[in-house]
């Protein structure tokens, strides 16, 4: 049995490193104006070699550079983000339905951004406003939790409160927001990468980057953090401030993704249950393959929402009602223990 | 290592753990016994600096614990749980392998020592080969084996354990038992244990400790401390102690 397990840890980090580009590379094609796998070859050597054999300035140039390369970058940051977060999350509370959506972080976040977005005018950052309110939320919950925190119905309870305001502060936005700016905030709520540009990303991918970073360089410690406390603290841990740390990484990732991708649930909590059912609990190894197949999920998924309709779906809805369902096969298909 | 404990306080609610001064010897085992609720498993806690004590010390060897950092504690001293308080279910080999977590920085993983220092803990515990074995699929008597696995792979001086006997067959106590000994016989460590079977603790103590209402009652060796009228004053009931060959048997 460990055998397998092991075989099965190796395919998945090997193709945890390939699959994310060969799905970028992939999705470049794919979109309203599709664009031949050739010609995005052709662009991108012709973008990085110019002058050389391909000519002039590729036609699709602009279309690759300018929308998808931005759009599946911030699918790539943000489902790795999500994913880690979630996974992060459910090893330091020790408890595996906590995510950023169950601990108020996601509307938290939501908040925070749509606050910029309408009455700001983004004069303080959304992705600064964003993670302010993330933290705001999550204090929320370990206040109402107090200390029976570590149960899994307190925490998730909580956290239902929590959201549950952070929704009805968002609806009172929504309600003074001007005609103009509440269309695109409600489409921006239901989640989408389509306003990606360069500029929002400039903050959020290195934001994303180093907190994502910071978070799998920990991987070892998460298994020492979810154990007990008092176990933890008997093992030299100081586990008060390694948890914040934990939990401020991860509010801060998943504010920078929703500052700009709007709320994208379930990709936290689905990815990193995927991953240990296919390679075990040890957070060496969840926590990295959770970075990688969110990034994935979140590609695939993306690439689903612009080219199965003539428009294009809100991923948020699509992650919802694609991941729910699927994760509810898997979970009556596996019968076993897999946490 | 020494252990000694001066004026320790600790409150909780209502309940308040005071003990004046005890001494716990290298290389033996102690255990501490008394009613439940006595405070065992909070002294315990309080020797492992898992809980602040209000007032008072902790010294090992002379040094006081208050005054190390939660690394140098963990390399000095070890405690074992009851039951591991943990909803993911780790390989034997990555649980114990957090027992090293006092060696290892925080933004690294175990190397190949680590690994060898937990497969060494686990063979000495008589669990070699179940390293790949899923935590929760093991028996009550493995599961209390491998948390004094993980325990041994910290290298700590000083062990304490609580009730790493309570609900286990006689087979699997006397196992667990039998193997405490050999930590203070064989390897010098400073075993303090806090048991509910009374016999058990007369049979693999060196020292004992007798608790009740947060305080210590009466401490030393079993054959030198331990009366009828000392049982009766610590738990409220009639007990007789028959000795046989050489044995005490404490019969209720």
């Amino acid at each position: 049995m460990s055998g397998n397990r092991n075989k099965r840890s190796t395919a998945a980090f090997v193709l945890a490193a390939v699959l994310p580009v060969v799905l970028l590379v992939l999705s470049l094609t794919i979109g309203v104006y599709r664009i031949p796998p050739k010609a995005v070859f052709t662009t991108v050597v012709g973008a990085v070699f110019p002058g050389g054999a391909s000519g002039g300035p590729s036609p699709y140039a602009d279309i690759l550079f300018r929308i998808r390369l931005p759009r599946l970058l911030l699918a790539l940051f943000a489902g790795a983000a999500l994913a880690v977060s979630g996974a992060s999350l459910q090893a330091i509370f020790k408890n595996p339905l906590v995510f950023e959506f169950s601990l108020g972080i996601s509307y938290g976040a939501a908040f925070g951004a749509a606050l910029s977005l309408v009455f700001l005018g983004r004069k303080v950052p959304a992705q600064a406003a964003a993670f302010v309110f993330a933290i705001v939320a999550v204090l929320a919950v370990l206040f109402i939790a107090g200390k029976a925190a570590a149960q899994v119905v307190t925490i998730l309870l909580s956290g239902v409160i929590v959201s549950a305001l952070f929704q009805a502060l968002l609806s009172l936005v929504e309600f003074f927001a001007n005609p103009y700016a509440l269309q695109s905030l409600i489409f921006w709520l239901m989640g989408s990468l389509a306003e990606a540009e360069w500029k929002d990303l400039g903050v959020t991918l290195p934001v994303i980057g180093v907190g994502v970073t910071v978070l799998i360089l920990l991987r070892w410690r998460m298994n020492v953090l979810s154990l007990g406390d008092d176990e933890a603290r008997a093992l030299g841990v100081n586990v008060k401030r390694e948890k914040i740390v934990v939990i401020v990484l991860a509010a801060l990732t998943t504010a920078a993704a929703t500052a700009v991708t709007g709320v994208i649930s379930w990709v936290g909590l689905i990815v990193p249950h995927l991953v240990r059912m296919a390679v075990g609990a040890d957070n060496r190894k969840v926590i990295p393959l959770s970075a990688a197949y969110g990034a994935c999920l979140l590609i695939v998924a993306d690439d689903i929402a612009r080219s199965v309709a003539s428009f294009e779906i809100p991923i948020g809805i699509l992650t919802s009602v694609v991941g729910i369902p699927f994760f509810i096969v898997l979970l009556k298909k596996s019968g076993k223990i897999w946490l | 290592m020494k252990v000694r404990v001066e004026d320790l306080h600790f409150s909780y609610g209502k309940f308040s753990l005071h003990v004046a001064g005890q001494a716990f010897a290298e290389a033996r085992v102690t255990s501490i016994v008394g009613p439940n609720g006595a405070g065992k498993s909070t002294f315990l806690k309080c020797l492992a600096a898992i809980l602040p004590a209000s007032r008072g010390s902790v010294f090992v060897d002379g040094q006081d614990l208050a005054d190390l950092s939660g690394k140098s504690r963990a390399r000095l001293v070890g405690y074992v749980p009851q039951e591991p308080a943990f909803t993911f279910n780790y390989s034997v080999l990555d649980f114990v392998l957090t027992g090293r977590a006092a060696f290892i920085p925080v933004f690294s993983s175990p190397s190949h020592r680590d690994v060898a220092a937990a497969e060494e803990a686990l063979g000495y515990v008589g669990l070699a080969g179940f390293s790949a074995r899923p935590f929760f699929e093991l028996s009550s008597g493995e599961r209390r084996l491998v948390l004094i696995a993980r325990t041994l792979a910290q290298e700590p001086d000083i062990l304490l354990l609580d009730e790493p006997t309570t609900f286990l067959d006689p087979r699997h106590e006397t196992e667990i038992l039998e193997l405490i000994r050999r930590l203070a016989g064989e390897m010098g460590k400073t075993v303090i244990v806090t048991l509910h079977a009374l016999d058990m603790a007369v049979k693999y103590s060196d020292e004992m400790v007798f608790m009740k209402g947060g305080g210590v009652v009466a401490a030393g060796r079993p054959g030198d401390i331990l009366s009828e009228a000392l049982l009766k004053a610590v738990y409220d009931i009639e007990m007789s102690i028959l000795t046989m060959e050489g044995r005490q048997l404490i019969v209720r």
